[in-house]
C-alpha cells in the first residue's frame, strides 16, 4: 500500500486519506468563461502519463487537503507540500 | 542392496510390525495400517506416542500428531490422492511442500486444502475431489479418450456457437469446473486480519532467512521472520545426510542457527504463515489459517528458496513420481517411505543425496539415472553407492514411467553425443517410484512484484538476480545459492544490508558487495523427454508439451498470450512447478533464448488462500446516537442509514405519522451533520457556497440553503442559523455530514478561507426534532424563555434552558407541523430526551423513527437529496429553483446554473398521486409513455411514494420531461411489472400546501 506524507502528520497509509483529483483552479472570473472554457474546467483533465500534481485530502487524520506530486506511470511520489494561496 | 534386505529394513518392519499387531485387536477389519513408517529417527515432527485417527472417503486410517494428511496417507501405502482438472488422471504426491495441485483434498467443509500441508487432527473426515464416482474408479477420466477433441484452448473454440446454445454449454461446463465443493450453509468461520509493523521482514526461514534475520537484528532492528512451514529451518530440515559415514558440517548448521534465533530477542518468528504478495512502498500480506496480516516493513529480505522443477516425460504424472525434495521430506520429517523400489532420475548431486538417504534407509535404490557423464558428477556418494552395487546409469535419462494407477517401472533410455535420445536403447526398470532432481526454479515471485529483475544463465540454467529496487534484498537459493555455507554468509550481509536500509548503522560498501559465488550447476536444461504419451508441463490445468506446442503453432507465442490461451501457471500451483519448464518450451519452439523469452508477471496471491481470511470479520462499524440504548429498550425497529443506526419505527409508522399531525412526536436527528462557523468570512463564504441570499440574515434566524457543485448538482440542503455576530451554526442532511465537511475544508483551504473557523459538531451536540401541535405546550413546561409564536416565529433559532440543560432551539422542521429543534450537549441528550418525553407522554406525544418522518415529509412534498436528486440533478429541475438566485456574484454552480436556466431544465422533479389511490408504485419504477411505433419509452422515474395515511391515498415524488411536469393534473403511466398504472401530476404540497400549521 502506498504511503503518503501528510505535511502535518508524516508518513502514513493512503487508506487514510481522500484523492482530490488533479490540481485545477477554479476561472479566476467564471461568469466571463466561455461554454467551451467552463466545460474545461468542469471535465478536462490532462491525465498525464508523468508527473501530476493532485489534492490529497487527509480525511481520517488532520483534515488538511494539501497537494502531490505522483508520476502517474509508477505511482512513485515525488513530494507533498501544503497549498499556498499564489497571489491574485 | 538389490533385493532390499539390509539391517535397517528388518528394524522398519519389526517397528511397523507391532504398530500392526496392536491395531489389529482392536479394529482388524477397518482400520488401515501403515506399513510405510520407518523407525523413528531424530529430527521428525511427529509425536509417536499418540495415535489419532481420520478418514480419508470414508475409511479410516492412523496419524501421529504432526502428520500431515498427505504424510499419514502416504504412510498408509494410499498413493492416489486427487483426479486431475480436466481428464482425470489419477495423481500423487509430487512436491510435498504445497507447490503442486496434486494433493488437493475436501477436509470437511473445507475444499481445495493441499493435504501435504494440512496436519491431522482426531476425527477430520477428508474427501477426494472432483472424482465420480469414487477417487480409484473415476469415470470422468474417459474424456481423456476424447482428448483429441480437447485440444489447447477448446473452450474458446468450441462453446462459442450457436449463441444460442450456451445456457446449455454454461449448465454443463459448470459441473465439469472447479475442484471442491463449497457448502453454501456452512456458518461464516471466525477471520481477523491483525496489523504489524517492523524495520526488517525476511520471508523464508531456510539457512539463508534465519541468518538474514540475525544478520538485520545485530544491526539493532526489529525484525519479522515467516515461513509457510510449520517449523524454522527450510531445506536444513531434511537435508541432512542420513548416511553415517559422511559426518557433515550441515548437520551443526540448523541447530546452531536455531540457538542464535533464540538468543535474538529482536526477531519474531510466524510459522506455518505465507506470505501472499507484496505491495507499493513495502507494504506485505501474509496469511495464517484464519488470520491475515497486513505488515509494514522499511525493508524485505527474499529468502525465499526454490521449487524443485519436475521433468517432462511420458506419464510424468502418474502417482510414484515424486520429487527428491518431497521424497526428502516424508523421510526426515514424517519417517515414512515414499517407496520400496525407487529409480532416481538426476542431473545433479541432490538427486545423489537422495539416493544415498534411500539407500542408508535400506531402501532399494534400482537406478540411479544421470544425464551427465561419470565424471561430471561430484557427489560425495558416488563410488560409496556403485561401490556397495547400485546401478547407476549415466548419459541416461527417464522415457516413460509404467503403470496404470500407480508407478510399477521405469523404461530409462540412454543419451547420444548431442544429448538426444539414442534409438534403441530403451531399458525397462521394475520400480514402485521414480523420483526426480533435475534442478531448481528459484522462488522470485516477491522479487518480481517488488520490481526487481533476474537474469536467465545459461551456465546454470537458473535464473540470477540482477537488480533489486531499494530496500529489497535477495538471499539463499532464491538468489541463486545453493551451498549451505555461502548461504549463510551472504544472507548474513543481506540481513545487515536492510537493517541499515531501514535506518541501523552506516553503510559499508566494501562488506555489502555481493561476492562472486561459483556454484556448481545443479539445474538441467533438459526440461522435456520427447515420447508417444502424455507429457505434463502443468498439472493444474492438465496441460501437455504438445498443447504447448500446438498454441505456439497457433500463433501464441508470447510467453504472456501462452499462458493465458493455455491457462498454464494459472492454477492453483501458479506455476510454482511449471513456469520454467513453460519458458523452457516457449524459447525452444520459437528458435529464442530463454532470456529472451522472459517470464510471466507475477501477482498476488502467491500461496493460496481462504475468501475468508481476506474478508476479516464479518463487522460493519455503524455510528449510534448518544440516546441508541433508549431506542432499544423501547422496542425500536433500527435501521442502518448512512454511516448512522437509527429508528425506522417503534412499532407502526403510520400511527406515528398520524400522531405527530394530532397531537405530537419526538424524532432523535442526532445524525444531523452540525458545523460552527466563526470570524468576519463567513457570510462570504456562506454566499460561495449556497445558492441563496446569506448576508442578510440578521441574527437569531434561519435560512434553508442548498448546497450545488461547480457543475450545478444539488450536493446537500440543510438550514444555517446566525447565532450572534461572527457565529454560524449550520446543519447538513445526516448521510452528508462528512463529504461537506470535507467540502468546506476544501474551499476553506484552497484559497476561501479567509476570517473563517470550522468546527464539527455533529458528535458534540445531539439533536431532536419535537413535532406536531402540541410541541409548544410540552416545551413550555421545560423551559423559561418565551415560546410565543410572536416571541419565537418560524426559522428563528433561540437559546433556552430545557430541563436546566443549556440547548439550542430552531423552530424548523421536516414535517410541516409546528416544531422545535433541540440541539443539546451529547452528554446530557438522554436527560433531555427523557424529560421531553416525561411531559409529552401525558400530551399524547410518542417517539416516531425514520419511516414516519418519510411519509410525513413527503405529505409536504420536501425533497430528500440523495434519493429524490442524484449525480445529475440541479436544483432549478429539482423544485427547488425558488432557492436559487442567480442575480447574486459568484456562487458555486452559478456559471452552470446559468446556462441550465437559459436553455430552461429537461425534465423536472414533480409531485403525483395515483388514480387508484391504494396502489403504491414502488421507488425507482419507470414512467413510460408509448411511441408512435407503439412501444413504450421511459420517460421518468419514481423517486419517492408512500400511502399517506393523512390524506388516506398513495402520493409521490418522480422525474418527468419538463412539459409534462409542469401541467398540474397531467395524466401519466407508471409500469408495474407488466401493469401500467395511471397518475397524475400535483403541484405543491400534498398536505397544508400555505404551511399554516408550522406557523401557528
Amino acid at each position: 500500500m502506498l504511503l503518503l506524507t501528510c505535511p502535518n502528520c508524516g508518513d502514513r497509509n493512503v487508506s487514510e486519506f481522500r484523492f482530490g483529483g488533479e490540481y485545477g483552479p477554479r476561472p479566476k472570473d467564471p461568469s466571463a468563461t466561455s461554454d467551451a472554457e467552463w466545460a474545461n474546467y468542469l471535465y478536462m483533465r490532462h491525465n498525464v502519463m508523468g508527473a501530476q500534481t493532485e489534492w490529497w485530502h487527509h480525511s481520517d487524520g488532520c483534515g488538511l487537503w494539501f497537494l502531490a506530486e505522483r508520476y502517474t506511470r509508477t505511482n512513485e511520489v515525488i513530494k507533498t507540500f501544503p497549498y499556498v494561496k499564489r497571489d491574485a | 542392496m538389490r533385493d532390499g534386505v539390509s539391517p535397517h529394513f528388518a528394524i522398519i518392519y519389526q517397528v511397523s510390525g507391532a504398530v500392526i499387531g496392536e491395531l489389529m485387536q482392536t479394529e482388524q477389519d477397518t482400520l488401515k495400517t501403515t506399513p510405510n513408517r520407518l523407525h523413528p529417527k531424530q529430527g521428525e515432527v511427529i509425536d509417536r506416542s499418540t495415535t489419532i485417527r481420520f478418514t480419508f472417503d470414508g475409511v479410516k486410517y492412523i496419524a501421529h500428531p504432526g502428520d500431515t494428511v498427505a504424510s499419514a496417507l502416504t504412510a498408509a501405502g494410499v498413493k492416489v490422492l486427487s483426479r486431475s482438472f480436466k481428464y482425470h488422471r489419477p495423481r500423487g504426491l509430487l512436491c510435498c511442500a504445497g507447490h503442486c495441485p496434486n494433493c488437493l483434498v475436501q477436509i470437511g467443509d473445507e475444499p481445495n486444502v493441499r493435504a501435504c500441508m494440512r496436519s491431522v487432527e482426531a476425527g477430520m473426515d477428508v474427501r477426494a475431489q472432483n472424482v465420480w464416482p469414487s477417487l480409484n474408479r473415476d469415470l470422468l477420466s474417459l474424456t481423456q479418450l476424447g482428448s483429441r477433441l480437447m485440444p489447447v484452448g477448446f473452450y474458446y473454440k468450441t462453446f462459442i456457437r450457436p449463441k444460442k446454445l450456451w445456457p446449455l454449454y454454461e449448465h454443463t461446463l459448470r459441473h465439469a469446473a472447479g475442484l471442491g465443493e463449497v457448502d453454501i450453509d456452512t456458518p461464516s468461520g471466525k477471520f481477523d486480519k491483525q496489523y504489524l509493523h517492523t524495520d526488517v521482514v525476511v520471508v523464508g526461514s531456510g539457512p539463508a532467512g534465519i541468518s538474514a534475520a540475525l544478520g538485520a537484528a545485530e544491526g539493532g532492528a526489529q525484525v519479522l521472520l515467516f515461513d509457510e512451514n510449520s517449523a524454522l529451518g527450510g531445506h536444513l530440515r531434511f537435508t541432512v545426510p542420513l548416511h553415517s559415514s559422511l559426518p557433515s558440517q550441515v548437520s551443526k548448521d540448523l541447530p546452531e542457527l536455531l540457538e542464535a534465533l533464540s538468543q535474538q530477542p529482536n526477531v519474531t518468528a510466524f510459522t506455518d504463515t505465507s506470505v501472499l504478495g507484496w505491495y507499493q512502498d513495502n507494504w506485505l500480506c501474509a496469511a495464517k489459517g484464519a488470520r491475515l496480516f497486513k505488515i509494514r516493513t522499511k525493508s524485505v529480505v527474499v529468502a525465499t528458496g526454490a521449487y524443485e522443477t519436475p521433468l517432462i516425460f511420458d506419464n510424468n504424472d502418474l502417482p510414484g513420481v515424486m520429487l527428491g525434495s518431497a521424497a526428502q521430506r516424508l523421510l526426515h520429517l514424517f519417517g515414512v517411505l515414499p517407496g520400496r523400489q525407487v529409480v532416481i532420475v538426476t542431473a545433479n548431486e541432490d538427486g545423489w543425496d537422495v539416493a544415498a538417504d534411500l539407500q542408508a534407509l535400506g531402501v532399494n535404490v534400482a537406478a540411479i539415472v544421470d544425464e551427465r557423464e561419470h565424471n561430471a558428477c561430484s557427489s560425495p556418494y558416488r563410488d560409496g553407492l556403485a561401490n556397495i552395487g547400485v546401478p547407476v546409469f549415466y548419459r541416461h535419462t527417464i522415457r516413460e514411467a509404467i503403470g496404470s494407477s500407480a508407478v510399477s517401472g521405469a523404461k530409462i533410455v540412454r543419451l547420444d553425443g548431442r544429448g538426444e535420445i539414442a534409438p534403441a536403447t530403451t531399458q525397462v526398470l521394475q520400480c514402485d517410484l521414480i523420483v526426480t532432481s533435475m534442478g531448481w526454479t528459484p522462488a522470485t515471485e516477491l522479487l518480481y512484484m517488488a520490481g526487481g529483475k533476474s537474469e536467465y544463465s545459461a551456465d546454470r540454467a537458473e535464473t540470477v538476480p540482477v537488480s533489486t529496487p531499494p530496500g529489497i534484498y535477495v538471499a539463499g537459493r532464491a538468489a541463486g545459492i545453493h551451498a549451505v555455507d555461502s548461504q549463510i554468509t551472504e544472507a548474513w550481509q543481506a540481513g545487515s544490508n536492510a537493517a541499515t536500509f531501514a535506518g541501523f548503522g552506516e553503510f559499508d560498501e566494501l562488506a555489502a558487495q555481493a561476492s562472486d559465488i561459483s556454484e556448481p550447476r545443479r539445474t538441467s536444461e533438459r526440461v522435456c523427454v520427447p515420447g508417444k504419451k502424455k507429457r505434463f508441463v502443468c498439472y493444474c490445468e492438465d496441460v501437455t508439451d504438445e498443447d504447448v506446442e500446438t498454441a505456439i503453432a497457433e500463433g501464441y507465442d508470447s510467453i504472456e498470450l501462452l499462458k493465458r490461451y493455455s491457462t498454464i501457471s494459472m492454477g492453483p500451483c501458479q506455476g510454482a512447478m511449471c513456469s520454467m519448464n513453460t519458458i523452457h518450451l516457449c524459447a525452444r519452439a520459437n528458435g529464442r533464448t530463454v532470456q529472451e523469452t522472459g517470464t510471466t508477471t507475477a501477482r498476488p496471491p502467491i500461496a493460496p488462500v481462504t475468501l475468508g481470511a481476506l474478508a476479516g470479520q464479518n463487522v460493519e462499524p455503524v455510528q449510534t446516537t448518544p440516546i441508541h440504548q433508549w431506542h432499544l429498550d423501547h422496542g425500536a425497529n433500527m435501521m442502518v442509514a448512512g454511516l448512522w443506526l437509527r429508528p425506522n419505527h417503534y412499532g407502526d409508522p403510520a400511527a406515528e405519522a398520524v400522531c405527530v399531525r394530532k397531537q405530537g412526536g419526538l424524532i432523535d436527528v442526532s445524525p444531523l451533520g452540525k458545523l460552527q462557523l466563526t470570524g468576519p468570512g463567513v457570510p462570504k463564504l456562506l454566499e460561495r457556497i449556497y445558492t441563496n441570499q446569506w448576508h442578510n440574515l440578521r441574527v437569531g434566524r434561519v435560512r434553508y440553503g442548498v448546497m450545488c457543485n461547480d457543475e450545478g448538482v444539488v450536493l446537500n440542503d440543510g438550514v444555517c442559523a446566525h447565532l450572534k455576530d461572527e457565529t454560524w451554526y449550520m446543519t447538513t442532511t445526516s448521510t452528508g455530514a462528512t463529504a461537506v465537511f470535507e467540502w468546506l475544508q476544501w474551499w476553506l483551504q484552497s484559497g476561501w478561507g479567509e476570517g473563517v473557523h470550522l468546527t464539527d459538531l455533529t458528535d458534540t451536540y445531539a439533536a431532536f426534532n419535537l413535532a406536531g401541535p402540541q410541541s409548544r405546550t410540552v416545551l413550555e413546561k421545560l423551559t423559561a424563555r418565551n415560546l410565543a409564536n410572536k416571541a419565537f416565529p418560524y426559522m428563528r433559532i433561540r437559546s433556552a434552558k430545557i430541563a436546566d440543560v443549556p440547548c439550542q432551539l430552531l423552530r424548523i422542521g421536516f414535517t410541516g407541523e409546528l416544531a422545535y429543534e433541540v440541539h443539546c450537549p451529547s452528554g446530557y441528550a438522554l436527560h433531555v430526551w427523557e424529560a421531553l418525553m416525561d411531559v409529552g407522554r401525558e400530551l399524547g406525544i410518542a417517539p416516531f423513527g425514520l419511516e414516519a418522518q418519510r411519509i410525513l415529509r413527503l405529505e409536504k412534498g420536501h425533497i430528500i437529496v440523495g434519493q429524490d436528486t442524484d449525480a445529475m440533478s440541479d436544483p432549478l429541475s429539482a423544485n427547488m429553483a425558488w432557492a436559487v438566485k442567480l442575480n447574486k456574484p459568484d456562487f458555486l454552480g452559478k456559471p452552470s446554473l446559468m446556462r441550465i436556466s437559459a436553455e430552461g431544465p429537461k425534465q423536472l422533479l414533480v409531485g403525483f398521486k395515483m388514480v387508484d389511490p391504494d396502489v403504491v408504485p414502488a421507488e425507482g419504477l419507470q414512467v413510460v409513455a408509448p411511441e408512435v411505433d407503439g412501444r413504450l419509452k421511459i420517460i421518468g422515474w419514481v423517486t419517492s411514494s408512500r400511502f399517506s395515511p393523512t390524506l388516506e391515498e398513495a402520493i409521490g415524488l418522480c422525474w418527468l420531461p419538463a412539459d409534462l411536469a409542469s401541467q398540474n393534473g397531467a395524466s401519466f403511466t407508471i409500469r408495474m411489472g407488466g401493469d401500467l398504472k395511471a397518475a397524475h401530476v400535483h403541484h405543491g404540497a400534498f398536505y397544508d400546501p400555505s404551511g399554516e400549521r408550522l406557523r401557528m
